[in-house]
């Protein structure tokens, strides 16, 4: 904390300011600035308190001698003491003022005017409701018995108040007006993590009247999105979809969040980005509205384009499509929203397809529907079609990462002497979409030519590493394959090792041969990672390649990263 | 179980200590043990909460101590109010002590490191009283703000929060009372319209009386399992203290809306003749005034035509039995005045009349 102790004195004025502003006036506008500040201002009372509990009060007092003053208008502010846990901090730093045995009448006075504080935030309160504690003295009832009882049927009175709006239409008489919703929604800021406030916070997201704009303090979303990311507030789909559709900045702040959480991970695997991917409820909430499909996809769009195609953002999009099928299917018996609307820009035929779960075809089929997609998005692709450019289509395709995956695995497990052009194709066209037509042509070409060695090397029972390297190394004398291509055919190597009954001996061998750098050796975890997952998603058997592959990986991420367990 | 009951007994007694300033002579030891007897009962609380016979013997024990207490100590300092109550006996004690500044400094001291030791605490029995008392300081600057910025009265009396909250409790209580003796909820009752600003305390009874009726399930979860009494029984005491009281029954009927007269009579039917009887009399006090052609009272006191038209009224538009007991009522007076049907001669005869003209 040394670093942040530097800070401090100026972060000290600045607060101190910014308290002595708030507690001149009650204004709308001074209560804006409260909420905005609330997380900055308890972070600073954290900082506060860490400074202070290394102290004595003396030496508190002669370092900070507005403490007292600090201290006392941030309790002033009821902002301030419901928000999240300031009430606690500010008692911790009260605690630090107070001496065991004062020495002398300042000393005293010290600590009597400390404990009259700290009784204000816990015990008698300036901010009693008179007639109910009064009765409740006669009564014989404490305020801790009351009290939870007394907040419960506010807010159940509010949210009945919130919801009659819906069945009341014009009826202006019972209707809550807009001033005292907004009134309520900012008062809700400080409060969205208090598990009393659920029903109401709830019941605001869901609030829908009659006022062409807004109604709801933007403030409000924000802190309920925070409240959310950060688990500390429980509240159903619906009212979560609400505040994403009414509140474009929390669908983006969320998307934000999740891409911080998997990108600062180190061990990713996909199963894991699925986790996180269910948890944030995004998939879901895609499936139950278009609009939030169609923002969450041009979030994703760009950052692929902004990172050049990198293959966490591929395997993101891959995770969170699959989830928002999972999730189309259980919602949508019939569906709700036809196709066209999450993907406008689409052949629908071509998403039908792209959509169909390989599990639901038999295996013997899987060619078919391959050469189906591939003859499709070749039509769009290279006769101009009116979907949209390569980009777009190929942006499509990839949402789906299973068929590409099946296709290369297709071709090397059945070792054909002929393989399908429509497989070729597809292929050439998912590793490089830009190319020109020559340049997947030549593709194309390529991989057929490796194909050949491969198959040939297939049924052999003893192979050695070097024919391997040697049956995908390229071809002398002609242009160096292009990065894309080379990724291609360091996938269908390592397929044959996991397929071909003579790959397991040496496929430890050809994997460190091909395992040239960092970047490789994390693209081939990558690879088994996401074959592994597909292959449990599909429910193939498999058994020896499994075993291999999953052996594999453990050591490789070993290798990788030592510390680390894999989970 | 006996120790376990003198073991609530002895805490009472801290816990009635704890607001006075005998405080003074403990020291941090004191302190110490008196919030670990408080953390003893609040665990007994949990683990017996569903154990009927254990916690009757323990309500039964508190239900004594308020017989020892008389009149006037309640007001002073409640104990524990109910088994419930055990539920939080430390935050309580703990408030006490913190309010308390006839507590010494060293004792202070070690009560504020018993409370709130700080983040990142290993003992999950202190964490959870520190976040308690934290969320409890919350939860009331929640209620403060729900009042003033977003609170607006409700036009339907049982349905006001505020209010609706003032009446439940005044039920549980007097429910919890009455199991303890037989005249408690009378003499409660009686300290509440001594000591409360009167036309709240009138509300909070209409409100009490027209709360819908509990089910048994949630009595239970409210109260306890197994009370002796049926539930509802805290509106019979309430009712039948308030039928009993005259000047406070005169009260009541007279500060009241006639819509809220109208539905107490309708729920509780023992309230209708007295009401029917009161409006009688303050109709008998009313003259008419040749001149003016209007019925016009002669003390100050008395309740102006148009208050009693409007009452009467609002216990006409009820559904029968009531709006057919006041209208024989009625009819039965005109008859006995004569049987008139110009007006101006008997106030019954004017009344009807008006009644028919607003239907």
């Amino acid at each position: 904390m040394a670093e942040d102790s530097a800070g401090l004195p100026s972060d000290y004025q600045f607060w101190m300011q910014k308290l002595s502003v708030w507690t001149q006036a009650s204004t709308l506008e001074t209560q804006r600035d409260i909420c905005l500040h609330l997380p900055q201002f308890q972070e600073f009372l954290r900082q506060m308190y860490e400074t202070l509990k290394e102290m004595d009060s003396n030496t508190i007092i002669e370092r900070f001698p507005t403490i007292c003053q600090l201290l006392a208008k941030s309790c002033w502010s009821p902002f301030i003491l419901a928000y999240d846990e300031s009430p606690k901090i500010l008692i911790w730093c009260l605690c630090c003022l107070i001496k065991k045995d004062p020495q002398n009448s300042r000393e005293s006075k010290l600590n009597s005017w400390t404990r009259r504080l700290l009784s204000h935030i816990v015990s008698t309160f300036r901010f009693d409701i008179k007639e109910v504690d009064l009765f409740n003295q006669v009564l014989g009832y404490a305020p801790t018995d009351y009290y939870p009882g007394l907040l419960k049927n506010m807010v159940l009175s509010l949210v009945s108040e919130l919801r009659e709006n819906h069945l009341n239409g014009f009826n202006s008489q019972r209707r809550m007006s807009p001033e005292r919703v907004r009134s309520l929604s900012r008062i809700c800021v400080p409060l969205v993590t208090l598990p009393d406030f659920e029903p109401l916070v709830e019941a605001l997201l869901t609030y829908h009247g009659h006022e062409p704009q807004e109604v709801l303090w933007p403030e409000f979303f924000d802190a309920v999105n925070e409240a959310f990311l950060l688990k500390k507030i429980s509240l159903p789909k619906s009212a979560i979809l609400c505040l994403w559709l009414r509140h474009l900045p929390s669908l983006e702040n969320t998307m934000l969040h999740l891409f911080e959480k998997l990108i600062s991970s180190e061990r990713n695997s996909l199963r894991r980005i699925e986790c996180f991917m269910k948890d944030s409820l995004l998939p879901e909430a895609a499936a139950c509205h278009p609009a939030i499909f169609r923002v969450v996809d041009e979030i994703f769009r760009s950052a692929l384009l902004e990172t050049d195609g990198a293959a966490e953002v591929l395997a993101c999009i891959q995770v969170f499509t699959r989830c928002f099928v999972e999730a189309l299917e259980k919602e949508n018996k019939q569906l709700k929203f036809a196709l066209k609307t999450y993907f406008p820009y689409a052949s629908p035929s071509l998403v039908m397809v792209l959509l169909q779960h390989p599990k639901d075809i038999p295996q013997r089929l899987w060619h078919q529907s391959l050469k189906h997609i591939s003859e499709m998005l070749k039509e769009i692709v290279e006769d101009h079609g009116s979907y949209g450019g390569p980009f777009e289509s190929w942006f499509l395709f990839v949402h789906f990462g299973g068929w590409a995956d099946m296709a290369e695995q297709l071709l090397m497990s059945e070792a054909e002497a002929e393989p399908p052009e429509a497989l070729l194709w597809l292929l050439a066209f998912s590793c490089s979409p830009g190319a020109g037509h020559q340049q997947r042509v030549q593709t194309m070409v390529e991989v057929k030519t490796v194909l050949g060695r491969l198959s040939k090397l297939f049924r052999s029972p003893a192979l050695s590493a070097r024919d391997l390297q040697a049956a995908a190394g390229e071809n002398r004398g002609g242009d160096p394959r292009p990065p894309a291509c080379q990724q291609l055919v360091r996938r269908l190597l390592l397929h044959f090792l996991l397929w071909a009954p003579g790959g397991h001996a040496i496929a430890r061998e050809v994997i460190t041969l091909m395992a040239q750098t960092d970047a490789i050796m994390k693209e081939i975890i990558g690879f088994l990672d996401c074959t592994l997952y597909r292959w449990d998603h599909l429910c193939v058997e498999a058994h020896r390649s499994r075993k291999l592959a999953r052996e594999l990986l453990t050591e490789l991420r070993e290798q990788a990263s030592p510390q680390q367990v894999n989970q | 179980m006996d120790s376990l009951l003198e073991h609530l007994e002895r805490f009472s007694e801290v816990l009635a200590v704890s607001r006075t300033t005998h405080v003074r002579t403990w020291d941090p030891a004191t302190v110490r043990r008196a919030l670990q007897w408080a953390g003893y009962l609040r665990h007994i609380h949990r683990r017996f909460g569903r154990h009927t016979h254990i916690r009757k013997a323990l309500e039964r024990r508190l239900q004594n101590q308020w017989k020892q207490e008389g009149e006037s100590a309640p007001a002073l300092a409640p104990g524990l109010a109910n088994f419930q109550a055990l539920g939080h006996c430390d935050q309580l004690l703990s408030l006490r002590l913190l309010a308390n500044p006839a507590l010494g400094d060293a004792a202070f001291h070690c009560l504020l490191q018993q409370l709130f030791p700080g983040p990142g605490v290993p003992d999950a029995e202190e964490e959870e009283l520190q976040g308690s008392l934290a969320r409890f300081a919350r939860c009331r600057t929640a209620a403060h703000m729900l009042r003033f910025h977003a609170y607006k009265e409700n036009p339907v009396l049982q349905k006001d929060s505020l209010m609706r909250t003032q009446a439940e409790l005044l039920l549980r209580r007097l429910q919890e009372v009455g199991e303890a003796e037989a005249e408690r909820p009378g003499r409660l009752l009686s300290r509440l319209w001594e000591r409360l600003p009167q036309d709240n305390f009138l509300k909070v009874m209409a409100a009490a009386l027209l709360l819908p009726p509990a089910s048994p399930r949630l009595q239970e979860e409210e109260l306890g399992v197994g009370s002796p009494r049926t539930p509802g029984d805290g509106g019979q005491e309430l009712i039948r203290w308030l039928l009993g009281k005259s000047d406070v029954v005169l009260a009541f009927c007279r500060n009241l809306p006639a819509e809220v007269l109208t539905s107490v009579a309708e729920r509780h039917p023992e309230l209708s003749p007295v009401y029917l009887g009161l409006l009688t009399n303050w109709s008998r006090q009313l003259r008419y005034d040749l001149p003016k052609g209007l019925w016009i009272g002669t003390e100050p006191q008395d309740v102006p035509w148009e208050e009693l038209l409007s009452r009467f009224q609002s216990l006409c538009q009820a559904p029968p039995p009531l709006k057919d007991e006041v209208l024989t009522a009625l009819k039965s007076y005109k008859a006995q005045d004569g049987d008139f049907e110009v007006p101006g001669l008997s106030i019954w005869t004017d009344l009807l009349l008006a009644l028919d003209s607003r239907v």
